[in-house]
């Protein structure tokens, strides 16, 4: 109340001297002042709280863990140890360490052609021939050394065939090296009339050479074995793996009959198809956990146009009109239902054409036939054709026929499939072979041990990437996305997936493959698993303008009200302040 | 050479099949026939068609493929649907049917308790049952839910709303007995059109492309009174897996007297699939009309087969489609020459489900039973120990909270003890937002009795708003009660020169049942802009009360009050002398020119003009800037 009236008399004076009066004889009152100044103040304290409680529920990612670890595999890719070893059973004379340097330097000149799936190499040089007995280069571990004394298996060799000499190689390989037999490449040099060079079935190869006397083409032929073949499998790039992210894959195989009104062909798959795959499918178990399956659909006419060619006397279809070959609307080839969680399934179809269309060709752009009438699509499939025998003979109209593929034709096609198969995994169906003297022997199981190390390789260097790449698309939607819901679950599958891959990582460096592998496969399910997280797929954020929408009948309203309560109050009181001080100078000059 | 072996082989083994037959057949139940095991997998198409007592048609597409049994079952398959014996395989299915259904089907006026009718006539929308060889309750619920996602993407249907525990049960005699792996759902308000078809038709080997199934022509099988497609399949050791893929469409052909295949389905039957070891199409006509002299209707085309059932219920006519070409297409045509007078059989009692009382609080549901004994009498005599046995079945979503309680049965009329007609009941009352309420429940009855009448009274439940669906103002659906007639059984017995899988399930023992009307609750649809409205007004009213006592603590009265006098004497404002000139303008008072001129000059002067052009350009130059990007 004096406070009141304390202003009434600062404000008498006011009225009289008008808007030059700046006289006042109390001190101005602070009660509003402070009262306006409290709510203010209370307003900004409480809009911490407020907007914490109005948090949305985000489980923190850690993307810099995330982002570095991306950026550290990006400028330095994983590589695995791997040792090479160039065993000479013949005199050999190096002038110095020529020879080791030059293979080095053969597989390094590979090295940078190729960014997944490289090798950390060792070289050594053995000449082992009689009595002399010589290591030169590095080894990872001495266990890893050849050990002497296989001077035996240059007459061992002679007359034998070169299936022979690989699985003597074999054992004399496992013999020799102990305990690391399964993780050294080995080439074996000696001197011989028939220049040759074969690689084998198991991670050796030999090669009989004329002349040892040229260090340098000596060691860039053996540097060309391991560079190539060992390392990179003769493939430029293979970047695509068709394994779904749980580390399975399907086999689907279907026999489409085109029109079942002309000649319906059955196929006894279960009984040749299985027997003739399953030692493949064994091959590329570290690689996939693949199982299979088949169906025989009928009214599966293909979908792109095939012309009648003369000079074949057959119907063709382009490699231009491919694309268009597999009928997505007829063919019901089905996802398979035993494909569980993020399965691959891989389609192999073969397609047996009607009567309209028979014989059935592919024309290569040089106007050829195709060899083996197939072709591949990427990360989808194979698609074989066969023509019924004598179908084009057969007049229209005639009997229905039902039949059974005979036993060796589908072995053919199975062949054509696992040649397929080995397109679609990155591998080369066969190698062409550089020069004549270079021969490669095919494993009946579809994939040489050596080939199965590249897969191997490429296969977890794949799936690290591919989890970080995952994590950090992850990682970057997310924070897009500021006011985007992020489960725990998705934080921990997150942590989880970071941690396997920098264990993958860890462990290929120390070239413990099992494990690397195993937790590679890991990493991307997991970062999988987190990206395709249900509660990200219905992406159920609050937007912005929701929470406007909320508070701004409130908020906008009610701070209007303080705010200007407030600076007018503040106003007011310097002004009243101004007017005392003043009144107090007059007074002290008065006085 | 081994192709030739192992033809002759096939035939030795058809032939023992057609010799054995007879001995095996009279195991049979259950829809399903128990036949010797084939060793290959097998597709059959038949088609029955059946003019109805109200001149319409039905048509009654039968689909049967089997798989016998063997490891590879789910791998490799030639004519069996691959996706199916998967299904089977991963879900350790014993039996499954899927049914789509558009329409109800009239037992009234289409036969009750034929087998045709009791096997075919379906609730409107989804129903799905699944007895499952799991051991425990919990991996039940589980592959169920999984299941159901797997059916849903095979089929492009909603199924997977049967997923939560709120809409399906698991009844233990009401629908089927069982020991507890039976669990039922049932989606009422499922829309079913051709993208149901579609995959359902994919599981066979011809589709659509040859055979029966060409005749499904959509806009015509579209256009029926009713139409449902199911999906049964039922699996074994011993038999391996057996599908049936079932289509009944009612039709109402153009001419009453006389219609054709082609006019029903606007296609022609130009041969079977190539697949099939059997296509057949049936004509049935209700009667023995071999006996009598067929003076009733005129048949175009030759059947290849004329017969009667055992107890002389019904004529077939039998066609086998491999006789016909594209050249000479089958065209069944049917002239009838007098009106037909079909008699059909009837339910013994005909059911009915209503729903009674008002408001949006409660209400109750009523089964009315009314006997149809003027058709079936020779089933009733008055004698006192003549009983009929109905069980009633019946799942009602938790939002629907039944008071199993306030049962009360009606008996002619008559209110009776449910003691004295209940034999057996089971009652899984609902749990809110966790299980629907089922009710199992055996009756009897009376003989002699001519009507009677079951109710219920329920509360209606309050749903959360997350809950409620798109169209919450349409209303609940209450899925279909099932009623059945366990005395009454339904077969006819074929002679057995008749080898068809349709005609076989005749012969089981099919119980007469009939499936009630689905109902409609309208629940309280709240205002799903609520909780905005309470926002925005609550925070309207907060901020007012707030800012008006900021002011009211802030404002010093007497302070303003002087200033206000003081500001008096000065010149007044811009706006309320503006407002004070529009007011005298429209009262027409001329002010005097004094206060005119004073007044006016800084109002309307050149700076004021200026301003309200240059306002008036940023705003059409704004307009037609963005506009124009």
């Amino acid at each position: 109340m004096a406070d009141e009236t304390s202003a009434a008399a600062g404000t008498s004076t006011e009225t009289g001297a008008g808007t030059e009066s700046n006289l006042r004889t109390t001190k101005p009152g602070t009660k509003r002042l402070f009262l306006t100044v409290s709510v203010l103040i209370s307003f900004l304290v409480g809009a911490p709280f407020l907007l914490k409680s109005t948090e949305i529920h985000r489980s923190p990612l850690p993307s810099a863990a995330i982002s570095s670890l991306s950026d550290h595999l990006h400028s330095n890719p994983p590589s695995f140890p791997c040792h090479f070893q160039a065993i000479f059973l013949s005199p050999f004379k190096p002038s110095d360490s020529s020879l080791s340097l030059s293979v080095a330097e053969r597989i390094r000149a590979q090295l940078s052609a190729q960014s997944c799936g490289n090798c950390n190499f060792t070289v050594s040089v053995t000449v082992d021939s009689g009595s002399s007995c010589r290591h030169e280069g590095d080894a990872a571990s001495a266990a890893c050394l050849w050990e002497c004394g296989g001077g035996g298996l240059v007459d061992a060799i002679e007359g034998r065939d070169d299936q022979g000499i690989d699985e003597l190689l074999l054992s004399a390989v496992n013999e020799r090296t102990g305990g690391c037999a399964g993780r050294v490449y080995s080439v074996f040099v000696m001197e011989g009339r028939d220049e040759r060079v074969v690689i084998g079935k198991h991670r050796h190869a030999w090669m009989v050479l004329k002349d040892l006397d040229d260090s340098t083409s000596v060691g860039s032929m053996i540097g060309t074995v391991f560079g190539d073949y060992f390392m990179r499998g003769g493939v430029e790039k293979g970047e695509y793996i068709p394994v779904g992210s749980d580390g399975n894959v399907v086999l689907s195989f279907s026999l489409l009959n085109s029109n079942p009104s002309d000649w319906i062909y059955d196929w006894d798959f279960q009984r040749t198809g299985e027997v003739l795959l399953a030692p493949v499918l064994e091959a590329l178990a570290p690689v996939a956990n693949i199982t299979m399956e088949s169906q025989v659909l009928y009214h599966a006419p293909k979908s792109s146009i095939s012309y009648w060619d003369e000079k074949l006397e057959a119907y063709v279809v382009n490699t231009r009109d491919l694309p268009f070959f597999v009928n997505s609307n007829e063919w019901h080839l089905d996802t398979s239902l035993s494909a569980s969680g993020r399965s691959k399934v891989l389609q192999f179809v073969v397609y047996v054409p009607s009567a309209s269309e028979c014989p059935l060709y592919i024309r290569t752009p040089e106007g050829e036939i195709s060899k083996t009438n197939a072709f591949i699509s990427p990360m989808w499939g194979g698609v074989a054709i066969w023509n019924p025998h004598g179908c084009s003979m057969q007049s229209q109209g005639i009997h229905l026929v039902r039949d059974v593929l005979p036993p060796q034709e589908l072995e053919k096609i199975i062949e054509i499939f696992i040649g397929q198969l080995r397109i679609l995994f990155g591998l080369n169906s066969n190698y062409v072979e550089p020069s004549p003297t270079f021969k490669f022997l095919a494993s009946e199981k579809g994939f040489t041990n050596w080939e199965l190390d590249l897969l191997y390789r490429q296969h977890t260097c794949f799936n690290l990437l591919s989890s970080l790449s995952t994590l950090q698309s992850l990682s970057t939607l997310v924070e897009s996305l500021p006011r985007m819901i992020v489960m725990d679950e998705i934080g921990k599958q997150v942590e989880l997936s970071l941690e396997a891959a920098n264990l993958a990582e860890r462990n290929i460096s120390l070239g413990i493959n099992n494990a690397s592998a195993l937790s590679s496969i890991r990493a991307r399910a997991l970062a999988e698993d987190a990206f395709f997280h249900p509660s990200i797929m219905s992406i159920s954020y609050s937007s912005m303008e929701h929470y406007f929408a909320i508070y701004m009948p409130f908020f906008a309203p009610v701070s209007l009200h303080v705010l200007l309560a407030a600076v007018k109050e503040v106003k007011r009181y310097f002004a009243e302040r101004s007017k005392y001080l003043a009144f107090r100078a007059s007074k002290l000059k008065s006085s | 050479m081994a192709s030739h072996t192992f033809l002759s082989l096939l035939l030795f083994y058809l032939y023992s099949f057609h010799l054995l037959r007879p001995i095996y057949c009279s195991f049979g139940s259950n829809g399903f026939e128990t036949t010797s095991v084939p060793k290959e997998e097998e597709f059959s198409e038949e088609l029955l068609l059946k003019p109805l007592p109200d001149y319409k048609v039905l048509a009654h597409f039968h689909f049967t493929s089997t798989s016998p049994p063997s490891s590879s079952n789910g791998k490799h398959h030639h004519l069996f649907p691959k996706s199916i014996a998967q299904l089977v395989k991963k879900y350790k299915i014993r039996e499954l049917e899927l049914s789509f259904t558009q329409g109800r089907w009239n037992y009234d006026r289409w036969g009750a308790s034929d087998p045709l009718s009791t096997a075919n006539g379906k609730p409107p929308g989804v129903e799905l049952w699944a007895l499952f060889d799991i051991p425990t309750k919990e991996e039940i619920d589980a592959t169920w839910r999984n299941l159901t996602h797997s059916l849903s993407g095979l089929f492009c249907a909603s199924i997977n709303f049967l997923e939560s525990s709120t809409s399906y049960s698991a009844p233990l005699w009401g629908f089927l007995p069982n020991n507890g792996d039976l669990r039922y759902g049932a989606l009422p308000r499922e829309a079913v059109c051709t993208e149901n078809l579609t995959p359902w038709l994919k599981l066979l080997p011809c589709r659509d492309k040859a055979g029966i199934a060409s005749l499904l022509d959509r806009p015509s099988i579209y256009r029926g009174h009713y139409h449902s497609q199911r999906l049964k399949l039922r699996s074994d050791g011993l038999n391996g897996i057996v599908i049936e893929q079932t289509l009944s469409v009612v039709l109402q052909p153009i001419d009453r007297t006389s219609w054709s295949m082609h006019q029903l389905f606007k296609k022609s039957l130009t041969g079977k699939c190539a697949l099939a070891k059997s296509s057949k199409v049936f004509l049935e006509i209700e009667g023995n009309l071999v006996s009598q002299n067929e003076n009733i209707l005129e048949l175009v085309g030759e059947a290849d087969m004329v017969t009667n059932d055992q107890r002389d219920h019904s004529t077939i006519y039998q066609y086998n489609v491999e006789r016909y070409s594209e050249h000479e297409a089958l065209d069944i045509r049917v002239n009838w020459k007098k009106l037909l007078q079909v008699s059909f059989l009837q339910a013994p009692l005909h059911a009915s489900r209503f729903l009674m009382g008002s408001g949006n609080e409660r209400g109750s549901i009523a089964i009315s039973l009314q006997s149809a004994r003027n058709s079936t009498k020779g089933l009733y005599d008055n004698s006192k120990n003549c009983f009929t046995r109905v069980v009633i079945f019946q799942v009602v979503p938790w939002y629907v909270k039944v008071y199993y309680h306030t049962l009360r049965i009606y008996v002619d009329g008559a209110i009776r003890d449910a003691k004295d007609v209940v034999e057996k009941i089971n009652v899984a009352p609902s749990e809110d937002k966790v299980s629907p309420g089922t009710l199992e429940m055996m009756l009897q009855f009376p003989c002699g009795m001519m009507s009677a009448a079951l109710t219920l009274d329920f509360d209606k439940g309050f749903l959360h708003i997350d809950e409620y669906p798109p169209d919450a103002n349409q209303g609940f659906d209450i899925p279909s009660a099932l009623v059945s007639f366990p005395d009454f059984i339904s077969r006819r017995i074929y002679p057995d020169s008749i080898s068809s899988p349709l005609l076989q399930s005749y012969k089981g023992r099919n119980i007469v049942k009939s499936y009630t009307e689905v109902l409609l609750v309208p629940l309280t649809t709240p205002d799903f802009s609520m909780p905005y409205n309470v926002i925005t007004f609550t925070c309207t009213v907060l901020a007012l009360y707030f800012g008006s006592m900021v002011n009211v603590l802030r404002r010093r009265v007497s302070e303003e009050e002087r200033l206000a006098k003081s500001k008096d004497k000065r010149k007044p404002g811009l706006i309320p002398l503006l407002i004070s000139k529009i007011s005298n303008k429209v009262r027409g008072i001329k002010e005097d020119s004094a206060n005119q001129s004073q007044s006016s000059q800084p109002i309307l002067g050149p700076k004021v003009v200026f301003k309200v052009v240059l306002i008036a350009l940023i705003a059409v130059l704004g307009h037609y800037i963005f506009n124009s990007s």
